[in-house]
């Protein structure tokens, strides 16, 4: 019972508070919006055609990846909200936001994430949630996660034939950490920040990949794995 | 925290109800809840539907329903007809026959862990089971019953007016009550206890034969770093051996036609062109007893399942990635699309996936026919 009358003087004291218009709430309600692009276009899977930097046409089947460890920052005042337990599973048609809730008030005016799962989590598999390994992201069973995955088709040029182009990126080495600037978040005020990624950026810059050259179209480890890698450490998540 | 906001709610919404309710009856008198028992390495962010919460009356009118002849047009079969407990809820028949022997185009889907996935039928057409457990009831190729006789045989009966009663509050029998009745009792079909399931559970050790196919059915092959796998897990992902739960992500092309025989499939769901040949990845729990397999039945043995994926893929427009991308050595795109695994690595595979065999599910008395 007593903590029944706790909850009414919790929800009181929110109503009288808002008598006082010039305090800032001492929480604001924040979340993250993904937007998937390719070429400067919405994704679409399974039935867009997309131009890919190399020119090349591509259908894209599946698109997921992982977002974890995310930071808010102000940097004017130094005060950062650091969100625990952070891994989430972004992916097209499967999901595209990340619910922070409340969290304390500041004039946040940086975020950082990383792409992929660090170290720790990656080191094992009997994980619930985002982290699940019947979520199709834990990789051989026993090995940690994909990171980034990314599968589509395209006609190969030297055959002419349909072909399947297979990323599935993870490793230690992969996990990249993002920082990006923010703009018009007030402190007490809710706020939605929306990022965009670029599945461009996964064949260009700094390693310039051509479906059509790779000597296998289904990456799953090694220097080319790494090379996407390091192309999605930069550039490849924007903010909107 | 959870438990104390738990608790203040139930003591609001009952003091609530109390002021509603003065003079009628008591509160305590709804559907006792219950929760589904499942092993922690089944997922928990699948949520039950809030308006079909589980009960133990729901469940008890469900598998009342699931065994009910009267559900036919001539009172001969039931949904547990073409489900039969026995053979991991399938009926080992290419096509099942409904009333006077009229065949469907479609194997009878086994049943289990339905609780996990989000689509049913082998093309997907019903987004819930509430809405699948109705459609095999007027389908005039399996129970040919028209809805209102149903509901009306059932109000007319003896005890199911009371059962309807207990279960949802209302002793009129509606068809949304009997689909939500049928889909509490599925979702109660858990089958957890299968070798594999102790295995995971670290209560048995595999054999090395099967320790080996496990390895092979959850490994994509990577020929270029000598990983070699059967490309199972592909599709039929993680513990529960089930598709995607997403969307359309578990609906696949798995070869087994070539462009000019492909069946429509998924398209004739979402219209998709790119969807045309996709079928349902089903659970693969309990997959030695539920022979024949794929949506038409055509393969009579896991063997032949085995020597499909191996060496007869047929390759076409919507051909899954995945398959197209899979090999155990190097291939020119080129050649035909082959998995070469080995005879051995074949029969591995094999008794791996009779370790998915749960013989309690088979027998548990709480899923047999409650008429018996």
């Amino acid at each position: 019972m007593k903590n029944i009358s706790y909850l009414f003087l919790a929800v009181l004291f929110a109503f009288t508070s808002c008598d006082k218009e010039d305090e800032t709430p001492a929480q604001m309600n924040v979340k993250i919006t993904f937007d998937n692009t390719l070429n400067g276009n919405p994704l679409e899977l399974n039935q867009e055609i997309f131009t890919l930097p190399s020119g090349e046409s591509f259908m894209v089947k599946k698109f997921k990846y992982y977002i974890s460890n995310v930071i808010l920052t102000d940097s004017e005042t130094n005060t950062q909200y650091i969100e625990t337990d952070s891994y989430h599973l972004m992916g097209q048609d499967f999901n595209s936001s990340i619910e922070l809730g409340m969290i304390p008030s500041a004039n946040y005016d940086q975020i950082t994430f990383s792409i992929g799962v660090d170290e720790v989590a990656n080191s094992r598999t009997d994980q619930t949630g985002d982290l699940d390994p019947n979520n199709d992201m834990a990789w051989n069973w026993n090995s940690g996660y994909k990171f980034v995955v990314l599968e589509g088709e395209f006609i190969h040029e030297s055959t002419q034939e349909r072909t399947g182009l297979v990323f599935h990126i993870g490793n230690n080495q992969n996990y990249a950490t993002v920082t990006l600037p923010l703009s018009g978040l007030a402190a007490g005020k809710p706020a939605s920040i929306s990022l965009e990624t670029a599945i461009d950026e996964l064949f260009s810059n700094p390693n310039t990949l051509v479906p059509s050259n790779l000597a296998s179209t289904t990456v799953m480890g090694g220097p080319v794995a790494d090379q996407i890698g390091q192309n999605y450490a930069d550039g490849f998540i924007k903010a909107n | 925290m959870q438990s104390l906001i738990r608790y203040a709610g139930w003591m609001m919404a009952s003091t609530l109800l109390f002021s509603c309710n003065e003079g009628e009856l008591p509160v305590d008198q709804g559907p006792t809840p219950i929760t589904l028992e499942k092993p922690d390495y089944f997922s928990d962010q699948q949520v039950m539907p809030s308006d079909n919460p589980l009960t133990e009356e729901g469940v008890r009118l469900g598998r009342m329903l699931f065994y009910e002849k009267k559900l036919s047009q001539d009172g001969t079969i039931s949904c547990s007809s073409c489900h039969q407990q026995e053979k991991g809820f399938s009926d080992g028949l290419q096509f099942s026959p409904g009333v006077n022997g009229t065949l469907g185009s479609m194997n009878a889907m086994a049943l289990s862990n339905l609780h996990w996935q989000t689509r049913f039928f082998w093309n997907g057409r019903a987004v819930s089971l509430e809405e699948q457990a109705l459609i095999p009831i007027e389908d005039p190729t399996e129970m040919n019953l028209p809805m209102e006789e149903a509901i009306s045989r059932l109000q007319g009966d003896v005890d199911y007016p009371g059962l309807f009663q207990a279960a949802f509050g209302s002793d009129q029998v509606t068809s949304e009550n009997i689909g939500k009745a049928l889909a509490q009792f599925e979702r109660t079909l858990i089958s957890a206890n299968s070798k594999f399931d102790k295995w995971i559970r670290g209560e048995v050790e595999l054999s090395p034969e099967e320790e080996l196919g496990l390895e092979l059915f959850f490994t994509h092959p990577e020929p270029s770093i000598q990983l070699r796998g059967g490309n199972c897990g592909d599709c039929h992902l993680g513990f529960l051996t089930s598709g995607a739960p997403n969307g359309f992500a578990g609906f696949h092309n798995n070869g087994l036609d070539s462009d000019e025989n492909l069946n429509s499939g998924l398209e004739s769901i979402t219209g998709n062109p790119f969807d045309k040949g996709k079928f349902k990845a089903p659970s693969l729990r309990n997959i030695a007893l539920t022979a024949p397999y794929m949506h038409d039945g055509r393969f009579s043995s896991l063997e032949e399942v085995l020597d499909h994926y191996n060496e007869h893929i047929q390759n076409s427009e919507t051909l899954d990635v995945l398959i197209l991308e899979a090999s155990n050595e190097v291939l020119d795109p080129s050649e035909p699309i082959r998995l070469y695994l080995s005879a051995e690595e074949k029969q591995a595979i094999i008794a791996f996936l009779q370790t998915l065999t749960d013989e309690e599910f088979v027998s548990n008395p709480k899923f047999s026919n409650p008429f018996n």
